[in-house]
């Protein structure tokens, strides 16, 4: 079993234009996943980074959501998390502005007024009348101050949150109080960042474990998107979390929650950029159905798909290959079956001859496709980047290249055939359009079509530069089968968990996390619910560098 | 005219608070009537132009619009219509053209190296920008008062990439705009002119929470390695900034009126494009009546923007329509009428400007608007011969009027210099990387 390290990018590209001997896999080119040589794994822990990291806004409204009972999802309309390999949580691209500090000022200040009205769902039972307004403070603040902040916290945090509750008290009683100190503790770093400095007791080598409550942090926000509940709290405080073993139990306890699903469809949608789904437009005059509830169905059937797969069989493969889907009456009539009996997406058979997985469902190819026609450039970038997980650079600066005219008297083949005979733009383009050919079949909103203008669709299609998956193939169908029998694929499903589960890229320290990640998913005949769990269990999950002190 | 002296306190900042309609803004006490603040606005469109639609023909001051800049004809004498200046920052560093053209228009810098962003350039991918942009850094001063150092607007800009930031507070630290006109409203004038005790015990709150989180980060920050402590450093700043400011309130009265609520059915849906776009605009210039900020910028959608300028009568994305041949006489045409409904809306916000009067003339004569792109060609990618289009004078500092054809090799971090020298800021010696810098720009003073 290979590991891969690195952002892998295609070599040939901006080095050797008009050069077909530029391959991926020569000696010299950072290669893609599947193909590193497999490192020493038995020597000292190595956990690679681990950099701070900022809620997401997802995590915040889902915070809110379990401290608060608050379901407002405030922080959904701040501004957005700035992006960085196709994720939303990467530690290194996430910042913080002057907006969005103002945002979540406003943010803390409302929900805070909210709870106000409502602290006996809150709160530990306390009577304010028979034990006294100042000790059921106190208790506020020690139980909600734990949750909030993910960590007990000391004798003098929980003094100076009382006084702040006095203050808020003096103000306007005792609700007003504890607004005060909800609303500072929701502002506060220790709850905006995920502060980590692990258990000093365990430093070795520059490396900590991480401490019982950080581990639940870390858990929690893989798998729930939120805080830490009461019962992972607990499990922090018992130790089962000092362990592997310990930490994989929950997370399959964790997994077989509901609240399990957004965090799954989270990293489904990002991997896949149903997002952009939202702002996607065509030309009307081609595509009249193309509205804002037809592309909020396609979103949905991709992430009811993928959900169905994921918690029923987790299969990967059938994530590429399953010749059903889930459509409601706008999707079928886009895929030509007959709409569901009820209102809502029902599991329909597709024709297997012309679907098979995500590659092949509405949502990907209008994403990936021109306001008024397919794009084999950018469809085959898609399948290159998040599906090989190989990144594509553009043209090297300070060359000029005119791209040719576009000929509605062609067909959309021979439309991009400057690409495979101007020598300045084979090297990249071989890379991407003999992909994107192969989904010929499919207009720009998905549709199946056999005629492209007045031309027969020709979706025959090659692979090039991959570890094991070169060749020619016919159509999106050939081409899932293909990519599902690719090891690299199955890798980069691991970089892009890896990505996302630790918010960050991948580098050369943790080959042997990745290794240990590709080992997992194989042995777990690449159930990708396995894969999850195996994400909880490796060096960069469960140790940190030391920090500053 | 304007009596600067009857302007009401209206947010924030009296904790007499009464009475208040007599209360006089101390900051404007002392000032003559007729001294108005400088005024800085950046506007951003993307995919390049096409520069023989773009470019004037004539001579410095007989000059004749070309087609793209044709809409602002009526305000001809308020122009400065630069032409031949390079974006030379864009053309070293890692990252592929728009992200080192949208990375370095305002910051005259090259992108950090990094792995945030797959990319061109020598290390394949690419980080975010790698200085402060003008904006931002003129804010730090001209800014230090006002309600808001600056205020950044953005019509449908999507994602939160290298591509789609043009404004950084430093290195490292992009500065997002609002693409939601009602949220935009509710922040900068949502106070004004709100009951006074209320905004008072807000405040007073507020300063308690700060005070208290200001402790959090003193014990924080020297446990975490250093660039975690930067990435905390960002919060910590960005608090005591809105600390610092919980005083400042805005001015009733005169040009300054409370605007309604702007109403906007969809924020994403690109045909309300030209609707958000007017709605920012108009905020924008009464937020800068009411002396709320003094910077500001426009940002229309993002580099690489594939928006459908479907009111047009274009059904291809600007993007797409951007990379078409220069002999596709249809996409060319296309893009000119793209580009010149560019210039109607800085042509639009230049009149909002002179419906303001400000002493003996208008707020557009305090005022400077830089519209800028990230590339001078789409179909190119060049980052040399940047549409720059000028206009107001800031104060009298431009001599404007005037088209600038200037001599190979000249480098836009002049153009961010003479900003910050219209600005104030007349200390500034370069800007951005030092390599690109010469001084201000030559000719923009007369």
């Amino acid at each position: 079993m290979c590991a891969s390290v690195g952002l892998a990018f295609v070599a040939g590209c901006t080095g050797t234009i008009g050069d077909d001997s530029g391959r991926v896999g020569s000696p010299d080119d950072p290669r893609p996943p599947g193909t590193q040589q497999s490192p020493q794994c038995k020597g000292a822990i190595e956990p690679g980074r681990s950099p701070i990291r900022r809620l997401t806004r997802l995590e915040i409204d889902n915070a809110v959501r379990d401290l608060l009972g608050d379901n407002s999802k405030p922080a959904r309309s701040f501004v957005p998390e700035e992006e960085s390999l196709g994720f939303d949580n990467n530690a290194d691209a996430l910042g913080m502005s002057g907006l969005l500090a103002e945002q979540l000022m406003e943010a803390a200040e409302k929900v805070a007024g909210t709870a106000a009205t409502k602290l006996a769902t809150l709160a530990p039972a306390c009577d304010t009348a028979k034990e006294g307004e100042a000790t059921c403070a106190r208790r506020f603040v020690t139980t909600w101050g734990k949750r909030a902040w993910r960590r007990a916290l000391s004798e003098q945090e929980i003094g100076e949150l009382v006084a702040l509750f006095e203050k808020g008290r003096a103000d306007g009683g005792y609700a007003q109080g504890i607004a005060l100190v909800i609303q500072r503790m929701l502002q506060s770093p220790f709850f905006m960042y995920r502060v980590e400095h692990g258990d000093p007791a365990t430093l070795k080598d520059g490396v900590v474990q991480l401490t019982g409550y950080e581990q639940a942090s870390r858990l929690s926000f893989l798998l729930f998107a939120s805080t830490p509940d009461d019962a992972l709290l607990a499990d922090a405080e018992s130790g089962k979390l000092a362990t592997a073993e310990g930490i994989a139990e929950v997370a399959r306890r964790m997994l077989k929650d509901p609240r399990a699903k957004h965090s799954i469809a989270n990293f489904h949608a990002q991997w896949l950029e149903l997002g952009k789904l939202e702002t996607a437009s065509k030309d009307p005059a081609l595509f009249p159905d193309f509205d804002a509830a037809l592309r909020t169905s396609m979103k949905q059937e991709t992430e009811t798909f993928l959900d169905s797969v994921f918690f029923q069989t987790g299969s990967f493969d059938e994530m590429l290959l399953a010749p059903y889907s889930f459509v409601d009456s706008k999707l079928a009539g886009l895929y030509g079956v007959s709409a569901p009996s009820s209102s809502g997406f029902a599991r329909v058979a597709l024709d297997p001859a012309q679907r098979a997985g995500i590659l092949t469902q509405p949502s990907v190819l209008a994403l990936h496709a021109k306001s008024n026609q397919s794009s084999p450039v950018h469809r085959g970038k898609f399948v290159r980047e998040r599906l090989l997980c190989m990144q594509l650079p553009p043209p090297p600066n300070d060359i000029v290249i005119e791209p040719p005219d576009l000929d509605p008297g062609l067909s959309t083949r021979d439309r991009f055939k400057e690409h495979s005979v101007n020598p300045a733009c084979t090297g990249c383009h071989k890379l991407m359009d003999p992909i994107g050919f192969g989904f010929e079949h499919y207009d720009a909103i998905g549709r199946y079509r056999t005629k492209d203008g007045k031309f027969d669709v020709d979706a025959h299609g090659e692979v090039f530069a991959s570890t094991d998956a070169d060749g020619t193939f016919t159509g999106g169908v050939e081409l899932a089968k293909k990519l599902a029998k690719s090891q690299q694929v199955k890798a980069c499903m691991v970089t892009q968990w890896f990505r996302f589960a630790y918010g960050r890229g991948e580098a050369e320290a943790d080959q042997c996390s990745l290794q240990r990640l590709e080992e997992a998913f194989a042995k777990a005949n690449y159930d990708v619910r396995e894969l999850v769990v195996a994400l909880t269990q490796t060096d960069a999950f469960r140790f940190r560098k030391a920090g500053a002190l | 005219m304007i009596n600067r002296r009857n302007f009401l306190r209206a947010a924030g900042g009296s904790a007499l608070a009464l009475p208040l309609l007599n209360f006089v803004d101390r900051r404007h006490v002392s000032a003559a009537p007729t001294e108005f603040p400088k005024r800085l606005v950046l506007m951003f469109s993307p995919n390049g132009t096409i520069p023989g639609a773009w470019t004037p023909g004539g001579g410095e001051t007989d000059f004749t619009l070309g087609s793209i800049l044709a809409p602002l004809a009526p305000h001809r004498d308020k122009l400065l219509i630069l032409d031949n200046v390079d974006m030379e920052s864009a053309h070293h560093g890692p990252g592929d053209g728009h992200q080192t053209g949208m990375g370095s228009l305002w910051t005259g810098i090259e992108l950090l190296a990094g792995t945030e962003f797959k990319g061109g350039g020598d290390s394949g991918t690419a980080g975010w920008g790698g200085g402060p942009s003008v904006d931002q850094h003129i804010a730090k001063t001209v800014g230090a008062t006002t309600k808001f150092p600056s205020l950044e607007l953005g019509v449908q800009v999507s994602g939160a990439t290298v591509w789609s930031r043009m404004s950084y507070r430093a290195a490292n630290q992009p500065v997002p705009p609002e693409n939601d006109p009602g949220k935009a409203f509710d922040r900068v004038f949502g106070a004004l002119g709100a009951d006074p005790t209320g905004l008072a015990k807000l405040r007073a709150r507020r300063q308690s929470v700060l005070d208290a989180v200001t402790k959090d980060f003193a014990g924080l920050q020297p446990k975490l390695a250093s660039e975690d402590r930067a990435k905390v450093a960002q919060y910590a700043d960005a608090l005591r900034d809105i600390e610092t400011r919980l005083d400042a309130g805005g001015l009733l009265g005169g040009a300054c009126v409370k605007p309604s609520r702007p109403a906007i059915s969809s924020l994403t849906d690109a045909t309300k494009f030209p609707d958000i776009g007017r709605m920012q605009m108009d905020l924008l210039v009464m937020a800068l009546a009411c002396d709320l900020t003094r910077v500001g910028s426009i940002q229309w959608s993002n580099s690489v923007g594939g928006k459908v300028h479907s009111w047009l009568g274009i059904t291809e994305g600007h993007h797409d329509l951007s990379h078409n041949g220069d002999s596709d006489a249809a996409s060319q045409d296309k893009l000119v009428k793209i580009n010149k409904w560019y210039a109607e809306q800085m042509a639009y916000l230049i009149a909002a400007m002179k419906k303001i009067p400000e002493g003996s003339g208008t707020m557009l004569d305090n005022t400077v608007i830089v519209w800028g792109n990230e590339l001078g060609v789409g179909n190119r990618h060049t980052r040399r011969d940047v549409p720059f289009v000028m206009a107001g004078g800031c104060g009298g500092y431009f001599k404007t009027g005037r088209y600038l054809k200037y001599p190979a090799g000249t480098k836009h971090n002049n153009l961010l210099v003479s900003l910050c020298h219209a600005m104030g800021l007349g200390e500034q010696k370069t800007f951005g990387n030092p390599a690109y810098c010469t001084g201000p720009l030559a000719r923009l003073t007369g």
